[in-house]
C-alpha cells in the first residue's frame, strides 16, 4: 500500500539510516539553539532567566518540548536498530589486524561508544535540570551546579562526547541523505567539524562557573577558590 | 564425417534473412520444455542465456568460476567493431566483411563473417540499450576509434575496458533472466563430459569443484561457449583457468576439431621476467593508435632508451609497412618484432622486447590527453614493471593471445554432432587464420546475442527428441569413466606438479609451434609431448582428494592440453602454407613476408576422433569464395 | 635490473571449511625476486608444499591482470595488499624485503562464508545483481545506439561507477561489512544513464532489499570502501544511491515487488544455483 511508505523507509536499512540523519541534523540544530541559550550565562542572571521566562511563558514550549522528544526517541531507535543489526551481521572471526585507511576518524570509530556517553549522560542531564526543583531560580541552580568539580567533570564529559559524536555525525547526515558533491563536500566536513568543535563550549561554560570567573570581587572569588579547595 | 556448411541459399546479403525466414520457429508455449544447457558464461555464454532466456527456454549455464562475471571476455582492453560508419568515413557492412575476410587470410566462411558484419551494428544497439556505458564525444554520440588492421574508425570502446563492459552487460542480461526464473546459474561446475545419446548431444556431466561430486543434467541441446585453448602455450594473455577440457570432451565425443592450428599471438604483452612467470599480461593494441614501435639500429644496445638518437631508432613497423605503419595486423606485428629479436637488436634485460614510445604523442597530443586516453593501461604496465612509460618507452613483446581454431560448426553454429552448438572463440567460425583486433568481441556477442536466438529454435523444432535421463546407461557410463580417470590422476606417486609439466608442454610448444614454424620443428615437437603425457600419468606428484582440490583441476586441465597439443602439432604440420597466424618458414616469399598457397590449402581442416591410440582422421570443408577473390594480404 | 633473491616468513590463515576452526600456518618461502607477482610467490609456496605431499594453500585467482575479480585478501591488515587502488594480483614482490613477515587473512564478513583457506563464497553480490542491476531490454529491440545523446560527462560518469569488478574488497574493508559500496556503483551506473531512468524506482528498492537480507552490515559513512576499492569507484555512488532511496519513496507512486525467482522459494533469498 503507498501509503505505508514511512513503514518500508523503516523497513529499509537505508530507510533508517535516513531517518537517523534527519533528526540527527535537527537534533544538531536544536543543541547550536541550546548552546545559544546557555551563552546567555555569561550575560548574567537577568538574562538569562529573563529568556528561560519567556520559554516558560510560551504555550507552544510544550509542543516544543514534544517535538524534541519525538527527535530523540527516533534517532535513539534507529541507533540502536542499526547497531544492533551491524551486531547480528558481524564477522564471525574478526580481522588478526585491519587497517584503517579510509575516513574513519577517532569521531566515527567512537561512534557507539560517544552514543552511549550521550545517552548516559541526557538521563543525568534530565533528572539534574529538568525533572528537579527548580524554586532557587534557573541562573542559581545551573551556577551552583557548576560549583561542584563532579558535575562539571560530567559535563564536561558530556561536552566532549557531543562534540566527537557531531564531528562525525554531521557529515555522515548529508552522506546518508545523499548529499554529496564534489564542490560542497568540503565545506559540509568544515562546517561539521565547526559544529563538533562548538560544543566543547558547553565545557567552557562549565569551567567558567567552576572557576568562579563570574564573580566580580576579589574576596567573593578568594571565598569561592576556598570551597572548591574543601 | 559429414562435413554439412549449410550455408543457406541466394545473394550474401540475403542469406541471413532468407535463413530466418526458413528456419522453423517453437511456439512460444512450448517453449518452456525445452532445457538448454550452456557451459561458459563469457561474453557468448551470457548472451546467448540471455536472448534464450527471454524467448522463454529452460536455460542452465555452467561456470567454473564463483560467480559468471569472472569468465576472460573481461580481460577484453580495446573495443568491439561495429560497421556503423558514424565517423562517415567509408565504412560499411561490405567493408567489415571484407576486411574480415581478408584479415582472416581468406580461411574463413564467407557466409558467415557477412552475417558477422551484418549483425555488427545490431549488437551496438543492444549493449547500448543494455546500459553499456560506450565512450561517447561531446555532442552526446558514440566515438570510435581506429584499431589494428582497419584503416577506419569502427572500434566503440569503454575506456580500456571494453570487454569487461560488454560483459558486465551480457551478464546482467542473463541476471535478469535468472530473476525471471527462466535461467539457473551454477557456478563452480567444470564439465568434464559431453553425453550423447542415439546420436545427440544430450546433457553433461559436471564437476562440483568445492564437493568434488559428478553431477548430470540432461538437456536438450549443449551450447559450448568455453573460450580458448591459448594456454597449451603455459604462458599466454588467457586467465589461469581457461582449458580446452569441454572442448577436447566433445571432440573425443565426436565433434570434429577445425584449425587448431590457427593461434593468434598478440604483438604487445608485457614481456617476461623470469621462471616464476605464469601469465603474460596483454597492453591494449590500442596503443598501437599513438605508440610507435622501434628497437636500435644497432645490435646490443643497452643504453637507456631515452639516451638512443633518433637517427640510430628504427622504426620497423614505419619502415616495412608505410601506408599500415604501426597499426599493422597483430600476426606481422608480432613476427615482425620476432625479426627484431632474432637479429639481437631486441631490448631490454632478456633481449627479449622491442619498444612501444609515446614520447611524439605526447609531445603532440599531452600527456592528460595520453592519460585520458590509456591511464589505466600505464598504470597496469607501471604496477608490473615499475617503470613509467609517461617518460620512458614500454616494453613489449608477442604472447600467445587468441585462438582461431576450435570446435568445427556449420552456419547454424552447430558442431558434427548434432544438438551441441558451440559459441564464441570455441568454435572456428569467423576468423579463419588471423583475428582483428576487436573482432573478439563481436563474435562472442553476435553468436549468442543474435544467432543462436534464431538457429537453435530451427533444431528443436525439427527434431525428434528420445527420453533422455539422468538414470540413463549413457550418463551413468560417462561418470564412471571420469570417476576412473580422477582416481587414477590421484592415485600417481611421482614426482613432478602438473604445473611443472604444463610449463614443459608450453616450452615445447613456444619453440616448436610458436610465433612460426618448421617442419622439423613440429615434429620433433611431435616426439617429445607424447613423452611429456606418458610422464605426466607415471610421474605426477599429487595431494589432497576427491573433494575441492585446486591441484586436480589443474592436473585434469593438463591432461587434457596433452592430448590437445599433439592434435595442434599435427594440424601445423599438416598446413604446409604459411597463412595468418600460421607462420612456415618453408612457405615465405623473397623478402620473408609468409606465402599463401590456395591451391592446397583452400580448406578447412577438421579433425575427427578415432580413438585413444588411433590417429585423427583429417576432414576437409572446402572453401569457396564467391564474392571475395582471394588476394595476396599486404600491408606495404 | 639485478635479480636479489630474498627470503620472508609467510603467515596464512589456513582453515578446511566455514565451520571448521582456523588458525594461521607459518611459512617459509625462499629465493623470491622482486619482480614477482605477490601470487607468484604464492604459486612458488604452493608447488614447494605439493612437492613435499603438503596441501597447498588454497587461493583464488584468474586473469592476474587485475580486472575479473577473482582474487582478493588482506595482507598485513590491507585489503588487496599495500598498493593503494589495485588488485592482490597486481601486487609486486618488490614491496617487500628479506625478513619481512607477511600475514594474510582471506576476506571475512559473514555474507561471504569461507570455502577454504583464502577462498571465500561472494555469490551474496550476484543475488544483489538479480533483484534490478539490470535495464530490462530483449535482444533485437533496441532502437539505434545514436538515438539517445548521452552527455560525455555523464558517460563517463556512468562508466566510473560501471568499473566495478565484484571483488568485494570494499565489504571486507568495511567495519561493519557492508555492500554498500558494490550496490551504489551498480545502481549508480544504471541510474546514470536516461536508458536506467525507466526502472530506476524499482531497482534501487529492490536491490536494496534484497541487499538487506543478505547478511550485509549498515553504512556508517567512513568510507574505507572507496580507500580500498581496486576501481576507485568514490562514495559518491552510495550517496546516490541514497538520493535515488530517498527519491523513491518520497516521489515515487510505484511500490514494486521482488522479481519471481525471489518468491519461488519460502525463504527471503534463491538458494545457490
Amino acid at each position: 500500500m503507498n501509503y505505508l511508505f514511512i513503514l518500508r523507509m523503516i523497513k529499509s536499512s537505508i530507510g533508517r539510516k535516513q531517518i537517523m540523519a534527519v533528526s540527527g541534523i535537527l537534533l544538531s540544530f536544536f543543541m547550536l539553539i541550546h548552546l545559544a541559550e546557555n551563552l546567555l550565562l555569561f550575560k548574567g542572571e537577568e538574562w538569562y532567566n529573563g529568556w528561560v521566562n519567556i520559554l516558560l511563558s510560551n504555550p507552544l514550549t510544550i509542543y516544543l518540548e514534544i517535538g524534541l522528544l519525538i527527535l530523540f526517541l527516533l534517532h535513539i531507535t534507529t541507533g540502536v536498530w542499526v547497531r544492533i543489526e551491524d551486531w547480528v551481521n558481524s564477522r564471525k572471526r574478526k580481522y588478526e589486524n585491519i587497517n584503517w585507511q579510509g575516513g574513519r576518524t577517532l569521531g566515527s570509530a567512537t561512534m557507539l561508544y560517544t552514543a552511549i556517553a550521550l545517552l548516559i549522560y541526557l538521563g543525568f542531564h534530565m533528572l539534574h535540570f529538568r525533572f528537579t526543583d527548580h524554586s532557587m531560580g534557573f541562573y542559581q541552580m545551573v551556577t551552583s551546579a557548576f560549583r561542584s568539580k563532579l558535575f562539571v567533570t560530567i559535563y564536561i564529559a558530556g561536552a566532549v562526547a557531543l562534540a566527537l559524536h557531531l564531528s562525525h555525525g554531521f557529515q555522515s547526515a548529508f552522506q546518508t541523505l545523499g548529499i554529496n558533491h564534489k564542490k560542497y563536500n568540503f565545506y559540509i566536513k568544515i562546517l561539521s567539524y565547526a559544529v563538533g568543535i562548538s560544543m566543547v563550549a558547553f565545557a567552557a561554560i562549565s569551567i567558567y562557573f567552576l572557576l568562579g570567573l563570574d564573580i566580580k570581587p576579589e574576596a567573593e572569588y578568594n571565598n569561592v577558590i576556598e570551597t572548591i579547595i574543601e | 564425417m559429414k562435413l554439412d556448411s549449410k550455408i543457406p541459399s541466394g545473394h550474401i546479403e540475403q542469406k541471413w534473412d532468407n535463413y530466418k525466414f526458413n528456419a522453423k520457429l517453437v511456439n512460444p508455449a512450448n517453449r518452456k520444455k525445452f532445457d538448454v544447457i550452456i557451459i561458459g558464461s563469457g561474453l557468448a555464454g551470457a548472451s546467448a542465456a540471455a536472448s534464450l532466456g527471454e524467448a522463454g527456454y529452460n536455460v542452465m549455464v555452467f561456470t567454473i568460476h564463483d560467480t559468471p562475471r569472472r569468465a576472460h571476455s573481461i580481460a577484453a582492453q580495446g573495443g568491439i567493431n561495429a560497421a556503423k560508419n558514424y565517423k562517415y568515413d567509408g565504412d560499411s557492412v561490405y567493408r567489415l566483411f571484407y576486411d574480415t575476410l581478408k584479415g582472416g587470410d581468406y580461411r574463413a566462411r564467407e557466409a558467415n563473417v557477412y552475417r558477422l558484419a551484418q549483425i555488427s551494428t545490431q549488437i551496438i544497439d543492444h549493449c547500448v540499450a543494455t546500459g553499456v556505458p560506450f565512450a561517447r564525444e561531446y555532442g552526446g554520440l558514440l566515438d570510435t576509434r581506429s584499431f589494428g588492421g582497419a584503416q577506419l574508425q569502427r572500434t566503440f570502446y569503454a575506456r580500456g575496458q571494453t570487454g569487461q563492459q560488454l560483459l558486465l552487460g551480457a551478464y546482467s542480461q542473463m541476471m535478469r533472466q535468472v530473476a525471471n526464473g527462466s535461467v539457473k546459474v551454477f557456478t563452480r561446475r567444470e564439465m568434464m563430459d559431453l553425453v550423447v545419446k542415439n546420436g545427440k548431444a544430450r546433457g553433461i556431466i559436471a564437476r562440483n569443484l568445492i564437493t568434488g561430486e559428478l553431477e548430470s543434467y540432461s538437456a536438450h541441446a549443449v551450447l559450448l561457449c568455453t573460450g580458448g585453448y591459448s594456454n597449451v602455450f603455459y604462458l599466454s594473455t588467457n586467465a589461469a583457468t581457461c582449458n580446452v577440457s569441454a572442448a577436447w570432451a566433445c571432440y573425443k565425443r565426436g565433434a570434429g576439431f577445425a584449425n587448431p592450428c590457427f593461434t593468434q599471438i598478440h604483438p604487445t604483452c608485457i614481456p617476461r621476467s623470469g621462471q616464476h612467470q605464469s601469465k603474460l599480461t596483454l597492453m591494449s593494441e590500442s596503443l598501437r593508435n599513438d605508440g610507435r614501435v622501434w628497437v636500435p639500429k644497432n645490435k646490443g644496445d643497452k643504453r637507456n632508451p631515452n639516451d638512443i638518437p633518433e637517427e640510430e631508432r628504427d622504426y620497423y613497423l614505419e619502415r616495412m609497412y608505410p601506408s599500415f605503419g604501426n597499426l599493422v595486423p597483430r600476426d606481422i606485428a608480432s613476427r615482425a618484432a620476432k625479426k627484431m629479436i632474432d637479429e639481437g637488436r631486441g631490448v631490454g634485460p632478456t633481449g627479449e622486447a622491442v619498444y612501444l614510445d609515446f614520447k611524439d604523442a605526447i609531445k603532440k597530443q599531452g600527456k592528460e590527453k595520453i592519460k585520458e586516453k590509456y591511464g589505466n593501461l600505464f598504470d597496469m604496465y607501471y604496477r608490473i614493471t615499475d617503470e613509467d612509460a609517461y617518460s620512458v618507452p614500454m616494453r613489449i613483446y608477442p604472447a600467445p593471445h587468441y585462438t582461431m581454431g576450435g570446435l568445427w560448426v556449420d552456419y547454424e553454429l552447430m558442431s558434427t554432432i548434432p544438438g551441441l552448438f558451440v559459441l564464441g572463440e570455441a568454435n572456428f567460425s569467423d576468423h579463419g587464420a588471423n583475428r582483428l583486433g576487436a573482432s573478439a568481441l563481436m563474435q562472442g556477442l553476435s553468436d549468442g546475442y543474435f544467432v543462436i536466438s534464431t538457429t537453435l529454435p530451427n533444431y528443436l523444432a525439427s527434431t525428434k527428441f528420445e527420453d533422455a535421463k539422468i538414470e540413463d546407461e549413457e550418463f551413468k557410463n560417462s561418470k564412471n569413466e571420469i570417476k576412473n580417470k580422477i582416481n587414477k590422476i590421484l592415485s600417481i606417486k611421482g614426482n613432478k606438479t602438473p604445473t611443472e609439466i604444463h610449463r614443459e608442454l608450453g616450452n615445447i610448444m613456444w619453440e616448436y609451434c610458436g610465433m612460426s614454424r618448421t617442419e622439423e620443428g613440429l615434429k620433433k615437437a611431435l616426439a617429445s609431448v607424447p613423452k611429456l603425457k606418458e610422464e605426466f600419468w607415471e610421474n605426477l606428484k599429487m595431494v589432497g582428494g576427491e573433494d575441492f582440490n585446486q591441484t586436480l583441476e589443474k592436473a585434469l586441465r593438463v591432461a587434457d592440453f596433452l592430448e590437445f597439443a599433439e592434435l595442434l602439432l599435427k594440424d601445423a604440420l599438416n598446413r604446409k602454407e604459411s597463412c595468418g597466424g600460421h607462420f612456415r618458414e618453408e612457405s615465405k616469399t623473397v623478402d620473408g613476408e609468409a606465402r599463401r598457397d590456395d591451391e592446397s590449402f583452400s580448406y578447412v581442416a577438421v579433425w575427427e576422433y578415432k580413438g585413444e591410440k588411433k590417429e585423427p582422421e583429417l576432414n576437409k570443408e572446402k572453401l569457396e569464395f564467391e564474392y571475395l577473390k582471394p588476394t595476396t594480404r599486404s600491408y606495404k | 635490473m639485478e635479480n636479489k633473491k630474498f627470503n620472508i616468513t609467510l603467515r596464512v590463515w589456513k582453515q578446511k571449511s566455514e565451520d571448521s576452526k582456523g588458525r594461521f600456518e607459518t611459512y617459509n618461502v625462499e629465493g623470491i625476486i622482486p619482480e614477482m607477482s605477490f601470487l607468484e610467490m604464492l604459486d612458488v609456496l604452493n608447488e614447494k608444499l605439493i612437492k613435499e605431499g603438503k596441501e597447498p594453500v588454497y587461493v583464488e585467482s584468474d586473469c592476474r591482470e587485475g580486472i575479473c575479480g577473482c582474487c582478493g585478501f588482506v595482507i598485513n591488515g590491507d585489503v588487496h595488499g599495500p598498493d593503494e587502488h589495485s588488485t592482490v594480483c597486481q601486487l609486486h614482490m618488490r614491496r617487500f624485503k628479506e625478513g619481512d613477515v607477511v600475514t594474510i587473512e582471506p576476506f571475512r564478513a559473514k555474507a561471504f562464508p569461507l570455502i577454504r583457506d583464502l577462498v571465500i563464497d561472494r555469490g551474496a553480490l550476484d543475488k544483489i545483481i538479480t533483484a534490478g542491476g539490470y535495464i530490462s531490454v530483449n535482444v533485437g529491440s533496441a532502437p539505434d545506439a545514436n538515438t539517445i545523446p548521452v552527455d560525455k560527462n555523464t558517460a563517463e560518469k556512468a562508466m566510473d561507477y560501471a568499473t566495478c569488478i565484484g571483488c568485494g574488497a570494499c565489504v571486507a574493508a568495511c567495519p561493519n561489512s557492508a555492500a554498500m559500496l558494490f550496490t551504489g556503483a551498480k545502481i549508480s551506473h544504471l541510474a546514470s544513464l536516461p536508458q536506467g531512468h525507466p526502472e530506476r524506482t524499482k531497482r534501487v528498492l529492490n536491490m536494496i532489499k534484497i541487499m538487506d537480507s543478505l547478511g550485509f552490515g549498515n553504512c556508517s559513512n567512513e568510507y574505507e570502501c572507496e580507500a580500498v576499492c581496486p576501481k576507485e569507484i568514490k562514495i559518491s555512488a552510495i550517496a546516490k544511491m541514497n538520493r535515488e532511496f530517498l527519491k523513491a519513496n518520497f516521489l515515487s507512486e510505484e511500490d514494486p515487488d521482488l522479481p519471481p525467482v525471489f518468491h519461488q522459494s519460502t525463504v527471503d533469498v534463491p538458494e545457490d544455483e
